[in-house]
């Protein structure tokens, strides 16, 4: 207090300096006087003397201001410091409720932070490309499906089109990289002339592709990646003009990518220039078309011209393609790259902002109790003259100390969610690599730091500080009319979590019985002991059918000879959800008019052996034989029973003639057996039909076949063998040291990977809904066991009046679980509505189940109703006389 | 009067610490004791004088209060503080070493 009387304002810091030099120059004067001089003489001479009087009156008013500066900020901090001392002191004599609001709420702000990162690269942030607002991909539009564009369709379009600055398209091609020693499978894409030029990429070393590049017949060229130029080809400038090998055919390397690249460009390894010529049929449709509008108002307009040019075309394949339903579209590439990422991402974001908010309320609510326990103390300060804001700032800073404790733990939980969402998250979230802390992030980050701090310390601050002093001296800390208002305040709060944590439980259930359900789907046989692995045979090696076919020959009668292998197939899908094709067919018995669209089911090519080594059931008709093999006019398919029911209800589809692939000048292709079902289309969709064909073993045209010379290999061991794999690659090393073995995946496993994404979804919604619940019930349990404390003297007296203790019990607990039902019923309601943004990621159950939510009811008001007994049985156990005499 | 000698840089402060050593001043007061002490040699205008007075009083190597001076007159007056007090121990011995480093190499010349 000292210091107070020492503060100056301006205003007294510039008379103090004119006092002072007036003074001196009186003094001086006077001196100047008994030394002889006149009196003006006098005045004069002293001023002279002086030297610059405004310079210096304003130097000395600047170096006061300045002191006072410093004083006070000195003094600001000293309290700061003092008032953070006693906080983190206040803190540790209770250490629970400190861990339990910085764990939670950190937690809360960690996870909100992270997830939002995630949403923010994936959904929210520009693409990384020049002006991406003008770039947009141009797919088939034949509702409610979108496919892929054709070379054909590509062609076409880059021909007519007059809407895009630019347009460019791209294939997925894995191929071999050989340097000699050995063979990898590496990733890489076959993309048009005008790839890079529609994005705005620019190589870092070498030069773009151009038209010439583009030309079938010109020089092969490929642009690598950054890492593959630094790991295989030395890093140095003089990679430029090298070749690569490339499934036997040599490649010029033209180009380098920058280090930074797309999410298009995410973890390729090379980009061949594409030298497509017309094809000799529309199909198949296997690149993606990617263009760049000048203007992306004008996306109606290009629509428009999209849509004309297919009209146009529609005739020219008409031979092989009849669905004139279907049209092209554009959609934002941004879109198109989140895919279905959109909605998880969505969900998740929401779950951990609920849970963030609940532990806010939670502390809050703590906070409250804590303060209300204290306020007689706080009274005691008051009356003695420390100032309302004094106290006040006392009851913030222990929040602040909380809040920064809660930050911190936050960042570093977003620090390591959103590193591990870039580095382990990578295959599952479209543009991991662009995940990064900053920029809104950083902002949210700050946001949801300050709220959780003005939430879990303003409201109770408020409190604390509110109310009348000598109420509170009177009261001794029991029951007062202060305590009604507390309550009415912490009964609130805990109505609200309730509130909030029955949707997340209400979600989190749905999700567990979608992936209960998806875990008990059916793959088909029997899934054990079956290994599976991908062989491309390279074009420029297998040139002739003779070699294709006796590889395959080889490799299988190898492997059938290893030991503990019972059978061997060859097959060009995997279950469940690798689908080799989706085939449009027409069906002689009821044929598409002109112009509909043809029926599309999954078809799957397979080597006689398959049907044994996955065990099909036969149900009608009978299983490809040699007779079908030696006479290839007579072409003969197999149908799953989903397909025959859905083609030929209550009649036998054995017999039944189709033409595939929309060939109409093709011979009739016969159904001669019906089997059991296997999942290849995601276990989580239904069942459309299968088609199974005979997979060509001898016979021309094979080396030129893609599809005959890339297979996977299937096989079934008599029991666990986790050496098989290494077997299978030595048999094929001798048989071909250049043929990588890849995609080696166990059916078991291939399962288990398509349950990942959906188990991840639910595990994180689950662990979200039951820390939730925790800190309902915590919470309370907090408001019943303060209420019942409260009370302590009101209930002994009506036990010691002869209440029945069950009385009591069933008062208290009334009153807790009013509450508690209020909030459930809300967050049921809540429910109701929000359940239904998640039905597409749902399986097997609807999202107002009324089983999921009867449930999740029961267990939250079978909680809450433990929460609130065991204070009330404790306050009814107690001998009254005891409490009663206490005072 | 001869002319009097101009001041070098820096010296002022360590003047000004040393006037007040003794006792508490006022600005005129300190301002005739360098006048008297330096026999009218040392040339110190008043108003380097004042900006050097609350240069330290800012520093913190000075403290000043309102009092009466002798002609009952209200005068601001200054006293050392214990900072003022080693800054001017540190000064000293700083200007009396570069003194006889200076002294010495004349004397060679």
């Amino acid at each position: 207090m000292r210091f107070r009387f020492l503060h100056r304002n301006t205003r007294e810091i510039a008379k103090d300096v004119d006092d002072e030099i007036r003074a001196h120059l009186e003094l001086r004067i006077e001196a100047l006087v008994t030394s002889g001089l006149s009196r003006d003489e006098a005045r004069r001479e002293a001023i002279r003397r002086f030297g610059d009087l405004d310079g210096t009156r304003r130097y000395c008013r600047e170096q006061g201001e300045g002191k006072e500066r410093n004083m006070r900020r000195r003094l600001a901090l000293g309290d700061l410091a003092q008032d953070m001392r006693i906080a983190v002191r206040g803190l540790l004599r209770a250490p629970a409720l400190a861990a339990t609001i910085v764990a939670t709420v950190g937690l809360g702000i960690g996870a909100t932070a992270a997830i939002f990162a995630i949403l923010d690269a994936a959904l929210l942030r520009p693409l990384p490309y020049a002006q991406p607002e003008q770039l947009v991909r141009i797919f088939t539009d034949a509702p409610p499906y979108r496919f892929r564009f054709s070379v054909a369709d590509y062609l076409a379009l880059d021909a007519q089109q007059t809407a895009f600055t630019r347009v460019a398209a791209y294939a997925d091609r894995p191929m071999t990289y050989t340097d000699g020693a050995s063979a990898e499978r590496l990733r890489g894409r076959q993309v048009s002339w005008t790839y890079f030029d529609t994005l705005g990429l620019v190589p870092a070393l070498g030069r773009t592709f151009t038209a010439a590049d583009g030309r079938p017949g010109a020089p092969q060229v490929a642009i690598v990646s950054q890492p593959f130029w630094r790991q295989r080809l030395g890093g140095a400038a003089d990679a430029i003009g090298k070749t690569v090998r490339l499934d036997s055919v040599d490649y010029a390397v033209v180009g380098v990518l920058p280090a930074a690249t797309g999410p298009l460009e995410a973890g390729q390894d090379f980009f061949v220039a594409a030298q497509w010529r017309t094809p000799p049929r529309k199909g198949p449709f296997f690149i993606t078309a990617i263009g760049r509008l000048p203007d992306p108002s004008k996306g109606a307009a290009a629509a428009a011209e999209l849509r004309a040019i297919n009209k146009r075309i529609f005739p020219i394949w008409q031979s092989s393609y009849q669905d004139d339903r279907a049209t092209w579209g554009l959609m934002d590439l941004k879109v198109y790259l989140a895919g279905q990422f959109r909605n998880i991402a969505r969900l998740g974001l929401i779950a951990v902002a609920l849970v963030w908010l609940i532990a806010c309320v939670n502390a809050s609510n703590l906070l409250v109790a804590r303060v209300t326990s204290r306020r007689r103390e706080l009274a005691v300060r008051a009356a003695l003259g420390a100032s309302r804001g004094r106290v006040v700032r006392y009851l913030l800073a222990e929040s602040a100390v909380l809040a920064v404790a809660a930050a911190a733990l936050g960042v570093a939980l977003a620090w390591i969610g959103i590193n591990l969402a870039r580095t382990a998250g990578a295959p599952y979230i479209p543009r991991a690599q662009e995940i990064v802390m900053g920029g809104r992030t950083l902002i949210v980050l700050a946001g949801v730091t300050l709220f959780s701090a003005l939430m879990f310390g303003l409201i109770p601050a408020v409190h604390g500080a509110g109310g009348s002093v000598s109420d509170d001296l009177r009261s001794q800390g029991r029951s007062s009319t202060g305590s009604r208002a507390v309550r009415r305040l912490r009964g609130a709060l805990v109505g609200c979590q309730f509130a909030v944590a029955t949707p997340l439980l209400v979600v989190a259930g749905l999700l567990i019985v979608s992936l209960a359900r998806l875990g008990h789907v059916e793959v088909g046989f029997d899934t054990h002991n079956v290994l599976t692995g991908a062989v491309l045979l390279p074009a420029a090696q297998y040139n002739d059918d003779a070699k294709v076919v006796t590889l395959w020959e080889r490799l299988k009668s190898q492997v059938a000879a290893l030991p503990g292998v019972t059978d061997v197939a060859y097959v060009d899908s995997r279950p469940p959800d690798d689908a080799g094709n989706q085939n449009n067919f027409d069906l002689e018995a009821s044929p598409t008019a002109s112009g509909g669209s043809q029926p599309v089911t999954t078809w799957v090519d397979v080597s006689p052996e398959y049907y044994r080594l996955v065990a099909h059931r036969l149900i009608d008709g009978r299983l490809p034989d040699a007779r079908d093999g030696a006479t290839t006019s007579a072409s003969v398919v197999v149908v799953d029973e989903p397909w025959a029911r859905r083609f030929f209800p209550g009649q036998s589809a054995v017999g039944k003639r189709l033409k595939g692939g929309g060939c109409s000048t093709c011979d009739w292709t016969t159904v001669i057996g019906v089997v059991s079902p296997v999942k290849y289309d995601g276990l989580g969709n239904p069942e459309q039909g299968t088609v199974y064909t005979p997979m060509t073993e001898t016979g021309k045209g094979m080396a030129d076949s893609f599809s005959a010379r890339q297979r996977y290999i299937a096989v079934r061991t008599a029991a666990s063998s986790p050496a098989m794999a290494a077997e299978i690659r030595r048999v094929l090393h001798d048989l071909d040291p250049d043929l990588p073995f890849t995609r080696v995946s166990t059916i078991d496993d291939l399962v288990g990977e398509s349950l990942q994404q959906p188990r991840g979804l639910s595990m994180l919604v689950g662990a979200l809904a039951i820390v939730a619940l925790v800190l309902s019930v915590v919470g309370i349990y907090g408001v019943m066991a303060h209420y019942v404390q409260q009370q302590a003297k009101d209930i002994s007296i009506r036990l010691a009046l002869g209440g029945s203790p069950r009385s009591v019990v069933a008062r208290l607990v009334r009153r807790g679980m009013t509450l508690v039902a209020c909030g459930v019923a809300a967050g049921i309601a809540a429910a109701a509505v929000f359940t239904r943004l998640l039905a597409t990621l749902l399986f097997g159950v609807r999202p107002g189940d009324p089983l999921t939510f009867s449930a999740v009811t029961v267990l939250m008001l079978g909680a809450a109703l433990v929460a609130c007994g065991l204070p009330a049985l404790r306050a009814a156990a107690v001998e009254p006389a005891a409490v009663l005499r206490s005072d | 009067m001869p002319s009097a000698l101009p001041l070098l840089q820096g010296t002022v402060d360590l003047l000004v610490l040393g006037a007040i050593r003794p006792k508490a001043m006022h600005g005129y007061g300190i301002a005739t004791a360098i006048d008297e002490r330096s026999g009218g040699q040392l040339q110190l205008d008043d108003a380097a004088l004042y900006q050097a007075l609350h240069r330290l009083e800012r520093q913190g190597c000075v403290e000043a209060q309102w009092g009466a001076s002798e002609n009952n007159r209200r005068a601001r007056y200054y006293t050392l503080t214990p900072k003022g007090r080693r800054r001017l121990a540190e000064q000293t011995a700083y200007w009396r070493s570069y003194s006889r480093a200076l002294d010495a190499i004349l004397r060679g010349a």
